[in-house]
């Protein structure tokens, strides 16, 4: 049968056109009623159904994964915008600390500078050196703003030093702590006086206060104004530890008011000098 | 194995079919891969093979398509028959070969499918002219690619991929 069919192509044509013929207007009666599909149509449907179903599955995951992935490119764009923020924020919740640190110890300063009847500059320390034999800072103010040696410099905290040296927009200061420093100083609670001087370990040891004098631990110590160079009531240290001398005085140690380790801001007094024909005026 | 391929070939065009239905759906009113299956495998000089082929590729074209049940089987039957029947007396090889039968075979395939259309259905079919151009040339171009596709991997030629009948 196959052989005769293979002879005769032109006859299977026709037959095949003809039965097409014939199930096309099948198809048209059936749907005419109602019936969408024929049961061959449905047949051959459910004979390739895996086909379309496999593409649609494969187009969804697809869809699915392309999706997926710009959710995640636009969620790793979103990171690193969001760590640049994070960042600046950061950044400049630092700045805003900063600038509250300095405003408050600004607002201390200015408030402390007012307490002085004399000119007040306001400085920066640019260079610490507390760590040397000689103890010192250096100011970015100076002889332009009007800073002298033996200037006074002062800290809410307490006394810090004298200016020994100015150039145009620089001073060294010479702190109390340093051994070559010395201040006259008075013990407040009784008025005595005496001379505070640098111990070369970053205290400060009071003399010539007798030995009968009356002092205690935490006894408050200030400046006397009797050197001509530090005004009077600057606060300076407190007392430590008192031993009774092997002389007439007492060696007294003291604690300084101010922390030299973290200065920033200092205010130098612009004091009147005494001058020095009448320093060194003899009768 | 010719059918193996056939079958293979199937697939791949109800791939496409599907592909293009989910995605650009307007596509298949331009591009027609079962008629580029037909024609490859017509192209061997197969009356009968071109028959069953058509017969098969319609209906499963028919079948995921909203047309008559059998309207595209009738078409692509009678042009795969043609060009069968046209490579059966001459040897055509090659890609302009197989461009024109394409060109020819779609062109014949959208005027059956209007005549079929407008006879069982009493219905003519919207802009036809110029659907039937651009369908012609999209298929036929992009016939003509996979055409060039399958002879680079296949390296076979498809009058020698199907066997020629004996005899009448």
């Amino acid at each position: 049968m196959q052989v005769a069919v293979e002879r005769r192509p032109t006859l299977l044509f026709l037959i095949v056109l003809a039965a097409l013929l014939v199930v096309m207007s099948w198809s048209k009666k059936t749907r005419v009623v109602g019936e969408t599909r024929t049961l061959f149509e449905r047949s051959v449907m459910t004979v390739f159904s895996p086909v379309p179903k496999t593409v649609n599955l494969l187009g969804q995951n697809t869809q699915d994964m392309y999706h997926g992935y710009l959710d995640m490119r636009r969620s790793v764009a979103e990171n690193l915008t969001l760590h640049r923020q994070v960042a600046e924020l950061t950044k400049e919740n630092l700045m805003l600390r900063r600038s509250y640190g300095d405003l408050s110890r600004m607002r201390s300063i200015l408030s402390y500078s007012e307490e002085f009847s004399t000119p007040v500059v306001l400085a920066q320390v640019v260079l610490l050196d507390t760590s040397g034999r000689f103890k010192s800072i250096i100011l970015d103010q100076g002889s332009d703003a009007g800073i002298e040696v033996n200037d006074p410099v002062v800290h809410p905290g307490g006394l810090i030093g004298r200016v020994v040296l100015t150039t145009k927009d620089l001073s060294k200061v010479q702190l109390v702590i340093d051994t070559n420093s010395s201040a006259g100083a008075l013990i407040e609670r009784t008025r005595r006086q005496g001379v505070v001087r640098g111990d070369g370990r970053g205290g400060l040891q009071m003399g010539f206060i007798p030995s009968l004098a009356d002092v205690v631990l935490g006894d408050k110590i200030l400046t006397a104004g009797i050197d001509g160079i530090y005004p009077k009531g600057i606060p300076v240290a407190t007392v430590v530890k008192t031993l009774e001398g092997k002389d007439l005085f007492k060696t007294i140690e003291l604690r300084p008011t101010a922390d030299f380790s973290s200065l920033e801001e200092v205010m130098v007094l612009r004091t009147e000098k005494i001058p020095p024909q009448v320093v060194g005026y003899q009768p | 194995m010719r059918w193996l391929r056939f079958l293979i070939g199937l697939l791949i065009a109800l791939t496409l079919h599907s592909l293009l239905g989910s995605f650009f759906p307007n596509a298949l009113a331009f591009f027609n891969p079962y008629i580029v299956l037909v024609v490859y495998y017509s192209m061997g000089g197969n009356l009968f093979g071109a028959i069953v082929a058509g017969v098969i590729a319609g209906l499963v074209q028919d079948s995921f398509s909203g047309s008559l049940f059998g309207l595209h089987a009738f078409a692509l039957t009678f042009c795969g028959y043609l060009v069968a029947y046209i490579n059966s007396r001459l040897v055509l090889r090659g890609p302009l070969a197989f461009g024109l039968s394409l060109v020819g075979s779609v062109i014949l395939h959208e005027i059956v499918i209007f005549i079929l259309v407008n006879f069982l259905q009493n219905r003519k079919i919207d802009l036809f002219e110029q659907g039937m151009i651009v369908k012609t040339l999209i298929t036929s171009t992009f016939g003509v690619l996979i055409y060039l596709l399958l002879s680079l991997f296949l390296r076979e030629e498809p009058l020698e991929a199907t066997k020629r009948p004996t005899s009448w």
